[in-house]
């Protein structure tokens, strides 16, 4: 059994007898700009100086609501793992305004992933 | 290493931009929402068309790129069209590259190291294909409970495409593998922007390396590998999770210890035996293979479908790290065999799987699909759960209600 779709396996790895032509032309793309609105609520500033550089809003305002010591293990992991300059003196308030922005979300509509194709 | 480095001031610069750009592009980025269905939220998802080279996808960040498929994709074929296929990048990505001036260094514990070009690439050895699922190790992290940090995804972070390239051990074979070497590691073009932070780079043990469906891609569904894929060139492992399918390829180093590199021995790791969410410091091992999963992609959780009469029911599955055995539908305390569709793309791939009930009394309350791959690794009832929210293949349920 294991054997038989084993050789099934390496039959799929088509080989082409002869390599056909590969050719290699530059690339480049222009990436869209982030829509993702920061809510406008005190420490917004600062959130935006420290936090927006490696990565849209969206990684913050998209995690489940956590409480004040995961956000701050969080932030720990940002400065020393990924060397995040942030300012220390302003981390209480980042960690306020992710707290309120986690408070203030509007209840959500309901719109299935899976909807008809039609 | 890229030698530009971020100060403080070109952070906050950078982040100032997307900030005043953000208000006025949000109606024209924005396509709909989509409900992830992740338990207490926030759950909406905007969708767009809006990134190159790809169609409607689900918006996780811009920023570093992290786009979604939307599950009805899957239902439409068991090839995932690349501009449909999701997007992952670590670190802001590069998003321009001279194919010209591309070269791929091999060096490390070999006996002559090269720097080669994407042509002597091309004619390293023979041209070979394998169709083979991607997937993100967190893919369907979102939906853990308890909830855990990091992408926030649903089960759409997978995709199912036709890799072509040349083997890797044929490229290794240019620079010749040095005695004591254990592990070969791969680094793209993706170099983070801030001092001493970890370079996304992943390894893989020797004998993974030198199988012989291991790639070194340049072709993705018959296009050239699209920059949000990796341009020019991307290591492929079938049955492995995407975390080691490095993109944007330029270094190939052959280690001889283990690799303790952050992505490798801190990150992308799961606990070598179960945990609970209050357990602290156990044990952990790296997230290599791939474990089955299954999914019904013919219906939505809460879908209304017809009272007293038969109901088909369609999906897809796969085995992993091998080939899929068989997949049930399960329900609370009962189960019947589904059919599977041809073997079209092997062990790899994506397969359909349909199942017909009889003509229905009733709602059908928590059912799922249980794929069991043939090394009899079998999808469980309860979530694994582990603090990252890796390698999820739970059964997945929905219920639907019959009027
Ligand atoms: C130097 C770059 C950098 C800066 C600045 C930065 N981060 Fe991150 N952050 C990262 C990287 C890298 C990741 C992991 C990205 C990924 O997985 O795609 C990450 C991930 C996250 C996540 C996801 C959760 C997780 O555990 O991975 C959150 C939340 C987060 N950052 C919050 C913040 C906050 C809050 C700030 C500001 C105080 C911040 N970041 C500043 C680099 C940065």
């Amino acid at each position: 059994m294991r054997h038989a779709l084993v050789l099934v396996a390496l039959m799929l790895l088509a080989a082409c007898e002869r390599a056909p032509e590969v050719t290699f032309a530059d690339a480049a793309i222009t990436l869209p700009d982030d829509p993702t609105e920061l809510p406008d609520l005190p420490g917004r500033d600062a959130v935006i100086a420290n936090c927006t550089a490696c990565h849209s809003p969206s990684t913050m305002l998209q995690q489940p609501a956590i409480p004040r010591a995961r956000w701050e293990s969080i932030i720990g992991k940002m400065t020393e793992v990924y060397k995040a300059p942030i300012d220390q003196s302003a981390v209480p308030e980042i960690v306020d305004y992710l707290l309120a922005a986690q408070a203030a979300r509007p209840p959500e509509r309901s719109a299935p992933d899976v909807a008809p194709t039609s | 290493m890229s030698g530009v480095r971020l100060t403080r001031r070109a952070l906050i610069a950078g982040a100032g931009t997307t900030a005043l750009a953000a208000p006025g592009l949000a109606q024209s980025l924005v396509g709909q929402l989509v409900d992830l269905g992740l338990p207490d939220g926030p759950s909406l998802r905007p969708t767009t068309p809006a990134f190159p080279g790809k169609g409607e996808m689900i918006v996780q960040r811009v920023n570093a790129p992290v786009l979604e498929t939307p599950m009805s994709v899957f239902r439409e074929g068991l090839i995932t069209p690349n501009d449909r296929f999701f997007v992952r990048w670590n670190w802001p990505m590069p998003t321009a590259v001279k194919a010209g001036a591309h070269r791929v260094a091999v060096g490390g514990a070999v006996r002559q190291a090269v720097s080669l070009t994407l042509d002597e690439i091309a004619a390293a050895g023979e041209h070979v294909s394998i169709v083979a699922i991607n997937q993100c190790a967190g893919n369907g992290r979102g939906l853990s409970e308890p909830r855990v940090t990091g992408t926030q995804w649903g089960n759409g972070a997978m995709g199912c495409a036709k890799w072509t390239g040349v083997r890797l051990r044929d490229v290794l074979a240019k620079a010749g593998i040095a005695a004591g070497a254990t592990r070969v590691r791969f680094a793209g073009l993706d170099v983070p922007l801030v001092d001493g932070a970890p370079q996304f780079i992943k390894s893989i043990p020797l004998d993974i390396a030198m199988r012989d469906d291991v790639l070194v891609a340049w072709g993705m569904n018959d296009e050239p590998l699209p920059i949000l894929h990796g341009f020019p060139l991307r290591i492929v492992v079938p049955g492995w999770f995407s975390t080691y399918w490095v993109k944007m390829l330029s270094t190939i180093e052959v280690l001889t210890g283990e690799d303790d590199s952050y992505y490798v021995a801190k990150s992308y790791r799961v606990p070598a035996a179960p945990v609970t969410p209050e357990d602290k410091d156990f044990p952990t091992i790296p997230i290599t293979a791939m474990p089955p999963r299954a999914f019904i992609t013919s219906h939505a959780d809460g879908a209304v479908v017809a009272k007293g009469q038969p109901l088909t029911l369609e999906g897809i599955a796969f085995g992993g790290d091998c080939a899929l055995e068989r997949v049930d539908l399960v329900g609370e305390g009962w189960e019947m065999p589904c059919t599977l569709g041809p073997d079209e793309h092997g062990p790899y791939a994506f397969r359909r799987w349909s199942v017909t009930l009889p003509p229905l009394a009733g709602d059908l309350s928590q059912i799922g699909v249980r794929a069991r791959n043939v090394q009899g690794a079998v999808q469980p009832d309860r979530l694994a759960w582990n603090p990252s929210g890796y390698a999820r293949n739970v059964i997945e349920r929905i219920t639907l209600r019959a009027q």
